[in-house]
């Protein structure tokens, strides 16, 4: 049995870790709390405008082109995937989490029908999003930096512009997001999500991800107004007036739109991050308190056998000298 | 009357400023100012900065100011997505007046012509303009009655 004194240090330095940690969780709270306000505040208008987006995207104005946005190209070699992750580790599985969900649906892409040679790229946001080029070896596009505080759109403008740029210049055939939705504070959801070109049958196709859950951060009664769209698609097709034309409202509409997107996506990850961060350090601060506990009792018996050790000494000399 | 209600909504990124049902709505879009009445048929139109008024079921009149951004008008939903929006009563006159002055002071002193800058005042302007009138007429509105 270890020596009391072995003990004792590490009920020491296990309840400097725990202090620690019990700490990285109160942060973790207070920057969680401001975090999901600020996603929560914009949900409604990430929303109805990626509703709007789709609906344009949809609009049946005699088969001409409205915008190159919005067309699809036949052949997808490129694909440009914007992955938002977190600055620092200790969050659990945030990260490793939405990595391997998008390497997986590149996988998955990549079995579906033909076998394509589709070249994945990534742009990055948040440093702990090197680990797809790392461990997978995907090349790297672009790597932002990720303020910490609570952001402004501005941070994902340059985003936004390069990877319009990109899909215009035909650089990518077809942009992704990879983001960490948020549900709630016990749950968050890595998804993969169709940006580029901006298509209402896109969906799910490619993401990899099935049933409800593959639905990016939208209410409930906009799934299922989706879902009838969707069966009525083709005799439900509107004819849009646009003011002052469709080239200068598309024009400005879309990069707006594409902005506001990835915005949402990237409150939603910082509001996932800080939770999972919260429910990991609160984990290993329990997981502190039951090993002190246990070592604790450890000690009280290596105690008391040096006690009773010390007695059976004293009174064996004691014996010996009668 | 059932058919004759628009389901309207205006959010911005930072908020719903208003979620109802409405009779009519008046916008001022860059191509000036529109007024959708329930079939409209859909449209797509970006704003300028300025007033909305709509109409409610109960007849009562609302009036909002406007930043700029997008409206979507379907078959009986319009969805406004603003930069910015207010509605009139939560709009401080007094100060909405003291920031145009200011942004206008802001213009005179600009020294070096610097594009970004200036459009940025600019806008801060025609804005703050947009909500003092939203103001004024919300309250001529309430006089009338």
């Amino acid at each position: 049995m270890a020596s009391t004194k072995d003990i004792q240090r590490r009920i020491k330095s296990i309840g400097n870790t725990k202090k620690i940690t019990k700490a990285m969780e109160m942060v973790a709270t207070a920057k969680m709390r401001r975090s999901i306000e600020a996603v929560l505040k914009t949900r409604t208008y990430a929303n109805l405008s990626w509703a709007t987006v789709l609906n344009l995207s949809q609009a049946d104005n005699s088969g001409e082109e409205l915008h190159p946005l919005l067309v699809k190209k036949d052949k997808i070699k490129n694909v440009g995937i914007v992955l938002f992750a977190s600055n620092r580790g200790l969050c659990g599985g945030f990260n490793t989490a939405i990595v391997n969900k998008v390497h997986e649906s590149i996988k998955k892409h990549h079995h579906k029908g033909e076998p394509m040679e589709a070249k994945a790229e990534f742009i990055i946001m948040g440093k702990k999003g090197l680990a797809v080029n790392k461990y997978y070896g995907y090349n790297l596009a672009a790597d932002f930096p990720k303020q910490d505080a609570v952001s402004e759109v501005a941070e994902v403008m340059p985003i936004a512009k390069m990877i319009i740029n990109d899909f215009l210049s035909g650089k990518y055939d077809k942009v992704m997001v990879a983001y960490t939705d948020f549900i709630n504070v016990a749950k968050q959801i890595p998804r993969v999500k169709q940006l580029l070109p901006i298509d209402f049958t896109a969906d799910d196709k490619y993401l990899g991800i099935v049933g409800e859950d593959s639905r990016i951060g939208i209410s409930k009664e906009f799934i299922k107004a989706k879902d009838e769209k969707h069966l009525e698609e083709k005799k439900n097709k509107f004819y849009y007036t646009f003011e002052p034309s469709p080239q200068e409202v598309l024009d400005k509409i879309i990069p707006r739109l594409i902005e506001v997107q990835l915005f949402q996506a990237l409150l939603e990850s910082n509001a996932s991050e800080h939770s999972a961060r919260m429910a990991s350090m609160h984990k290993a601060t329990e997981a502190a308190g039951d090993l002190v506990d246990e070592l604790t009792l450890y000690y009280n018996k290596a105690r008391q056998a040096s006690i009773t050790a010390e007695i059976a000494e004293i009174s064996a000399g004691a014996n010996a000298l009668k | 009357m059932a058919d004759k209600i628009i389901h309207f909504e205006i959010v911005t990124p930072k908020r719903v400023v208003l979620k109802e049902e409405v009779m009519q709505i008046t916008v001022p879009t860059m191509m000036g100012e529109i007024t959708v009445l329930p079939n409209h048929i859909p449209l797509v139109a970006s704003l300028q900065p300025g007033v909305i008024e709509i109409k409610k079921k109960d007849g009562l009149p609302e009036v909002m100011s406007v930043s700029g951004g997008f409206i979507e008008v379907l078959k009986d939903k319009v969805v406004i997505l603003a930069d910015t929006a207010e509605r009139a009563e939560e709009i401080d006159e007094k100060r909405a007046e003291e920031a145009r002055m200011r942004a206008e002071e802001a213009k005179k002193n600009l020294k070096q012509f610097d594009q970004e800058k200036f459009t940025n005042i600019n806008a801060s302007i025609v804005k703050e303009l947009a909500r003092s009138k939203a103001v004024k007429r919300w309250k001529k509105s309430k006089n009338i009655q």
